[in-house]
């Protein structure tokens, strides 16, 4: 059934769109299931030691510009388990809901939590075409997997295929990228490490951003060191050549050095001197400080006006 | 992982406590407990002591969608409500959603249709399995700090003589993004009258000098209380996967080209306290009468301050743009064979 997909669109998906699947089912199941009260009786209504994992349903909002792709945001949605299908004056109410605050994101498609798509799935998808002819299908799969290296969020899109000469929807898997703003990336940081919310010491601080790009840059290292290793493997004739993945890295590697011209070396010095500048600045403030309070300090030390008249110490 | 080791003995320097556990029993803070609710509610124990609630927890959600809300207003002020419920002195935020009114600072409070988008929302909410109450608001203050300027103040007041328990927090997107951290308050008020009887200890904020009068005049009615996030063990597990993708726009960040005119404006500002200050300090020949209060700062040592923390974001932003020239600017082709080094280093350095 997931296959990969093949209409050209990219995906661009948003942290927040993440976490709000996530709080929805951690919300429906916690409600499902509460939490063991401390009084005698142990189990409460009998669900207490099972743990069920609810399917929850919602709706993904965002903008799609041309071949791209980007959902912002997702709101919850109610299924009808009679009908098979989602509350459709519901999805009205909340989306006119949602077009106030933000009028430009339109309705990309569906969410659900599972660990695979169903055949009921189509279903909903189907319902939802003649809001968007082409929806899409955000899958979060929410099994706790300590071994899992990779996202468990899939997107499927839907394909008219020819199955046993039958025409058939069915489910292809698309990739996408994590798409974020500054603003966001740095809550989503904030969340992730704890990080100090209030200043600490400028020691602190900078040990906290440098930190982050470390991190950032060890991971780099790490993937060029399993193409790296790969490619040795490759040469050593351990590993069959792929034409394909060879052009991949060699396109790669030209494209460094990244940006190199006269103008961007320009604008990055005067950058640099601009930041040079502003500490220069700081410093003269500072020291400026520091000479007035020892000036004031000076002044109450040997005060002229004193009727003891001309220089005294200070006892 | 190497990253995982860094970040484990950075927080072992810094103390880092992990408000929740990564414990899918620890979820329970997402349970919502009507009847305990209800019955806090009647008890009102905040009636008594002005000071009651110390504490708020935000979930990660509200956290994101208050922050992404207010960077989307740009440099127009926009507000929104939170929800969430109440456990013993403090306030727990598991939600947000934005308002559809434009903030002018002259607005008193929402307008009529704002109030029929609030009950429109609670009552999809509550059918979509969301049963908090609406238990605060939110608004921005961007570029000019979080606190509360009269006219919050007022509305604040009014919130909590009508609508208790109720949270005011403000959150400054152009300060989150030049700073690298996240910049949220979270206030109540006094009531009328009410004097404090200590004063409360404020983390130092630079205020621009327009608003400086402002805050200056009605700091004292109110007084912050402390902030601490929780996620669930959910979305820990998701966020630590989400690095896998993530590390490509954390190197590939740059907030000194987004924050241009912000950091211009505040080194106009500080140029323009400077001249105030020099007007003071000239008009005070004679030396200080007594010994000054360790808590009393002269203008000048305020502006040496904040000019060190411009300096500081500004030095920030710049290193990471000298370690992404170093890395990706300063390679060339070389037909020479590469040797495995440990360590991040760029393939070949010039």
């Amino acid at each position: 059934m997931a296959s990969s997909s093949s209409s050209g669109l990219t995906f661009k998906l948003h942290p927040l769109v993440i976490v709000n699947i996530s709080d929805h089912y951690t919300r429906v199941k916690s409600q499902l299931n509460p939490p063991p009260l401390t009084s005698t009786s142990a189990t409460v209504n009998g669900v207490e030691n099972q743990q069920q994992a609810p399917r929850v349903y919602g709706c993904v909002i965002g903008v799609q510009r041309g071949r791209t792709v980007e959902i912002f945001n997702s709101f919850e949605l109610l299924y009808d388990p009679s009908t098979h299908s989602l509350d459709r004056p519901f999805l009205k109410k909340k989306q006119e809901l949602y077009k106030k605050v933000f009028p430009h994101f339109y309705i990309l498609g569906w969410y659900s939590t599972g660990s695979d798509a169903q055949e009921s799935d189509m279903h909903i998808h189907r319902a939802l075409m003649d809001i968007n002819e082409s929806p899409l299908y955000v899958l979060l799969n929410p099994a706790i997997n300590p071994t899992q290296k990779d996202l468990p969020v899939t997107i499927y899109e839907s394909e008219l295929h020819v199955i046993d000469g039958i025409p058939q929807l069915i489910f292809v898997r698309s990739s996408y990228t994590i798409e974020t703003v500054e603003a966001e990336r740095i809550s989503v940081d904030h969340i992730a490490h704890l990080k100090p919310s209030d200043g600490g010491s400028a020691a602190t601080q900078l040990a906290a951003h440098l930190t982050g790009i470390h991190s950032a840059i060890k991971m780099l290292n790490s993937r060029i060191r399993v193409l790296h290793h790969y490619l040795v493997g490759m040469q050593k004739g351990d590993i069959p050549c792929e034409n394909s993945l060879l052009r991949q890295v060699s396109s790669l590697l030209r494209r460094l050095p990244a940006i190199e011209s006269e103008k961007f070396q320009d604008d990055f010095l005067m950058e640099y001197n601009d930041t040079l500048l502003i500490t220069y600045l700081a410093m003269f403030t500072n020291c400026s400080s520091t000479m007035n309070e020892l000036v004031d300090k000076f002044n109450t030390a040997y005060d002229r006006h004193s009727r003891r008249g001309g220089r005294t110490a200070f006892i | 992982m190497d990253s995982a080791i860094a970040q484990k003995t950075w927080e072992l320097e810094n103390n880092i406590l992990t408000v929740e556990t990564p414990d899918p029993s620890s979820d329970s803070i997402f349970y919502y407990d009507e009847a305990a609710q209800a019955k806090f509610q009647q008890e009102k124990p905040w009636a008594n002591d002005p000071h009651y609630f110390k504490r708020v927890k935000i979930s990660a959600l509200a956290l994101l969608k208050m922050v992404v809300h207010a960077r989307s207003g740009g440099t127009i002020e926009v507000m929104g409500l939170m929800q969430g419920k109440t456990d013993g002195d403090a306030i727990i935020v598991m939600d947000a959603f934005a308002l559809p009114v434009e903030g002018t600072e002259t607005r008193v409070n929402a307008q009529a249709d704002a109030y029929e988008y609030m009950v429109d929302y609670s009552q999809t909410n509550k059918q979509a399995g969301r049963l908090e109450n609406v238990v605060g608001w939110y608004h921005s203050h961007p570029g000019y700090g979080c606190w509360l300027s009269g006219i919050d103040v007022s509305t604040q007041m009014l919130n909590q003589q009508f609508q208790e328990p109720f949270l005011a927090v403000v959150i400054d997107p152009t300060r989150t993004v030049s700073a690298g951290k996240v910049e949220i308050g979270a206030f109540r008020t006094y009531p009328e009258g009410y004097k404090p009887l200590d004063d409360p200890i404020s983390e130092y904020q630079t205020i621009p000098l327009n608003k400086i009068e402002d805050f200056g005049v009605h700091c004292k009615q109110y007084y912050a209380l402390d902030i601490t996030y929780f996620k669930s063990s959910l979305d820990c597990h998701l966020l630590d996967l989400l690095w896998n993708k993530y590390w490509v726009n954390t190197l590939s960040s740059s907030p000194l080209l987004g924050n241009g005119d912000y950091v211009a404006g505040q080194i106009s500002d500080l140029a323009e306290k400077l001249e105030q200050a020099e007007n003071q300090l000239a008009h005070s020949r004679i030396g200080p009468l007594g010994p000054p209060r360790k808590k009393e700062e002269s203008q000048l040592a305020k502006i040496t301050r904040d000019s060190t923390k411009i300096t500081v974001e500004q030095v920030h932003g710049l290193m990471s743009q000298v370690i992404k020239d170093i890395l990706f600017n300063s390679v060339r082709q070389s037909s020479r064979s590469q040797n495995d080094q440990s360590g991040p280093e760029p393939m070949i350095e010039t």
